[in-house]
């Protein structure tokens, strides 16, 4: 493969600047944003008092209430763009409204957490489980260590113990996360027939999006294919 | 209004895709490969500076060349090649016009680009104009104003209307792409120019975020989130102000989210019942739909562009196979025989063809495309490297996807007929999961 652009180089997160719409000039013609140009929202729905970071907007079916509309009811379909001119009038053209507010502090805690999170899964002595390649079924080893961890948590009746199901890079992200969870849950379902109750143990996906090794070999792959045993520590 | 003189090779650009809507799945090629697919051979004298900064003619000239490249509806012509090397082309007829039609190439274009006339705020300006050989004359031209940051957008918007005005068609160089950009140990989303430029970050949770889809009108992303890292959620971030929020929580998996083509619909997989199935939620009444009932997983719902059916992945022929059916859950049929792993399906937005990841004999993740008939398929990406998350530009000529082929996990443009490969990230350790936006 051969770079074709390749003499640029750009800030990735630098200011995030707002690129506001300026105030409005004489009697220029206003293109929009060539983003998401503001009259585009003009009688649609938009998202109410939503928050950030998934805070409880959803009602009780898991599924939220607040659902803008989306389509594209009344659009000509020249996208804003008005023709060439024998005598062009001038038109405005802004850096659009993209303007996403970012808040370092929530990635600061959560690096926090996850640092808390695995302090108290190694205090524990806790063992993760480890699957061949595109498989989701437990080893002879892996229930070795899975004994082992049923047997910590026996003991520790307050934990509440989360099962992370993770791959390696080959394969797509998406199938990745269905393979992570059959990963999990094989790993949950194999302690609760150890007598753990179900309810201590959560179980969630993280395919290959956190892997615990980077590069691209089979030892490394081996190492990422696994049911991370942690003690929950959050809420 | 914009179809008044019309060119010959521009009416069979056009008489060219709609013989392709209307061939439907049964006898398809891919387009530019097409015989009578001509490209119409197009000069550019180039963009003078007048007053501005020293480099802006030069950038605009370089982004409306890449850009004119990259539309596959014309053909760059080099000028200086043919004898021609005149860069100071006023707004009147040139003796170069004749030159240049006598050798064959259809439209001129050139321009001037400088300092707006007593702005105080250092306002730029771009003067585009149009010779067409068709009808031997200027055919009209554009203006543009704003401020230095947006000189890349003047050159976007340009190469959009003569695309536009050749084609009937808005273009692509004004498209963005959405895409996952790790950082540090989080996944957070960004959103850049389709040419790779401008790129900007969406979210900063400081974890995963992942698989961005757009709504039909651009101004929303649904995508994956993790809730407390314990709990995923479909969320839905509205780009021009930031605002996210959850739309999907239910136990278990909640993934691969997409959006129907009239954006009426949410399609997207979740694992609440058990294993991973395909659910539609209605966006106005909030009813939802189960779409699949099979004791293996299902997955990565992509809308055909008439939005009556979808493709998916499901593993229960055992690995990973293509599936389709239609919006209801019912003509459930596989379509992808050819190999053991076959996934993330991404219907063209002109319909004929579904893009999917597929692993070859070597165990390789490739690019294939296959006709919603299955009666042809094609390998697109050959050689080392994993790739990952085709996604169609909106004329339905290029794809874009994550790749390992460099080392680290990066985004590259392809066209639909494999050629022109073109690498669009160059920062970063892991860029993946490229979502290309609409047109409009």
């Amino acid at each position: 493969m051969r770079a074709t652009l390749s003499q640029w180089s750009i800030p990735m997160l630098a200011g995030l600047l707002l690129v506001t719409m300026p105030g409005c000039s004489k009697k220029s013609v206003q293109s929009g944003g060539d983003t998401q140009s503001s009259q585009s929202g003009m009688g649609k729905g938009t998202p109410g008092a939503g928050g950030t970071g998934g805070s409880g907007d959803s009602t009780g079916g898991g599924v939220s209430s607040n659902f803008p509309d989306t389509s594209l009811a009344g659009r000509d379909g020249s996208a804003g763009l008005r023709g060439l001119d024998k005598n062009p009038g001038e038109e405005r053209v802004n850096g659009g409204t993209m303007m996403a507010k970012l808040d370092p502090s929530q990635s600061g805690r959560q690096m926090d957490e996850i640092r808390s999170e695995q302090a108290a899964a190694d205090a524990a002595g806790l063992r993760d489980v480890f699957f061949a390649y595109d498989s989701f079924a437990i080893s002879e080893e892996g229930r070795q260590s899975l004994s082992r961890d049923a047997e910590w948590i026996k003991s520790n009746p307050g934990a509440q113990l989360k099962i992370e199901g993770h791959c390696d890079e080959r394969g797509t992200s998406a199938y990745n996360l269905v393979l992570g969870e059959k990963r999990a849950k094989a790993a949950r379902n194999y302690l609760v027939e150890l007598g753990v109750s179900a309810n201590r143990l959560g179980v969630v996906s993280y395919g290959k999006e956190r892997p615990f090794c980077k590069d691209h070999s089979e030892s490394c792959y081996a190492q990422n294919r696994r049911g991370h045993v942690v003690v929950k520590t959050g809420k | 209004m914009t179809f008044r003189t019309w060119c010959i090779a521009g009416c069979m650009v056009v008489a060219g895709f709609v013989g392709i809507l209307e061939s439907g799945a049964t006898d398809v090629f891919l387009e530019a490969t097409r015989p009578d697919f001509q490209k119409i051979p197009l000069g550019v004298f180039g963009i003078q500076n007048s007053g501005g900064p020293e480099w802006l003619g030069g950038r605009i000239e370089e982004v409306l060349k890449a850009d004119i490249r990259r539309s596959l509806v014309f053909s760059l012509v080099d000028l200086p090649s043919i004898g021609i090397k005149v860069r100071d082309v006023g707004p009147g007829p040139h003796p170069a016009f004749k030159q240049a039609k006598e050798n064959g190439v259809s439209v001129l274009v050139w321009g001037k680009a400088g300092a707006k006339d007593g702005d105080k705020e250092a306002d730029v300006s771009m003067d585009g104009f149009v010779y067409d050989g068709e009808s031997d004359e200027i055919v009209g031209g554009k203006r543009y104003v704003g401020s230095s940051s947006v000189v890349r957008l003047m050159a976007h918007r340009f190469a959009d209307e003569l695309v536009f005005r050749y084609t009937g068609e808005p273009g692509i160089a004004r498209t963005k792409i959405a895409y996952v950009s790790e950082q540090g140990t989080a996944r957070e989303l960004f959103v850049m120019d389709y040419d790779g430029y401008e790129p900007r970050q969406l979210t900063s949770d400081g974890f995963l975020n992942l698989m961005p889809r757009w709504s039909p009108d651009r101004r929303f992303l649904v995508f994956t989130a993790y809730r407390n890292r314990n709990t995923q959620d479909i969320d839905m971030i509205e780009l021009a102000t930031g605002k996210r929020w959850t739309i999907v929580s239910l136990p278990g998996l909640n993934i691969t989210p997409a959006l129907s083509p009239d954006g009426n619909f949410l399609a997207f997989a979740s694992s609440h019942e058990g294993n991973s199935e395909l659910y539609k939620l209605d966006t106005r009444t909030k009813a939802m739909q189960r779409m699949t009932t099979h004791a293996s997983g299902d997955l990565s719902p992509s809308w055909a562009p008439s939005g009556r059916e979808l493709a998916f992945a499901s593993d229960r022929s055992g690995g990973p196979q293509i599936f389709l059916m239609s919006a209801d859950g019912t003509n459930v049929r596989r379509l992808t025989f050819e190999g053991d792993y076959n996934a993330a399906p991404a219907w063209s937005p002109r319909g004929n063809w579904i893009a999917y990841v597929c692993r070859t004999p070597k165990k390789e993740y490739k690019l294939c495309l296959i006709t919603p008939d299955g009666q042809k398929r094609v390998q697109l990406t050959a050689g080392p490297g994993v790739e990952d998350s085709p996604s169609w530009s909106p004329d339905g000529r290029h794809l874009v996807f994550s790749s390992t082929v460099d080392g680290k996990s990066q985004i590259y443009m392809i066209n639909a007929d494999g050629k022109d490969l073109e690498r669009v990230t160059f920062t970063g350790t892991h860029n993946s999961a490229p979502a290309w936006s609409p047109a409009s």
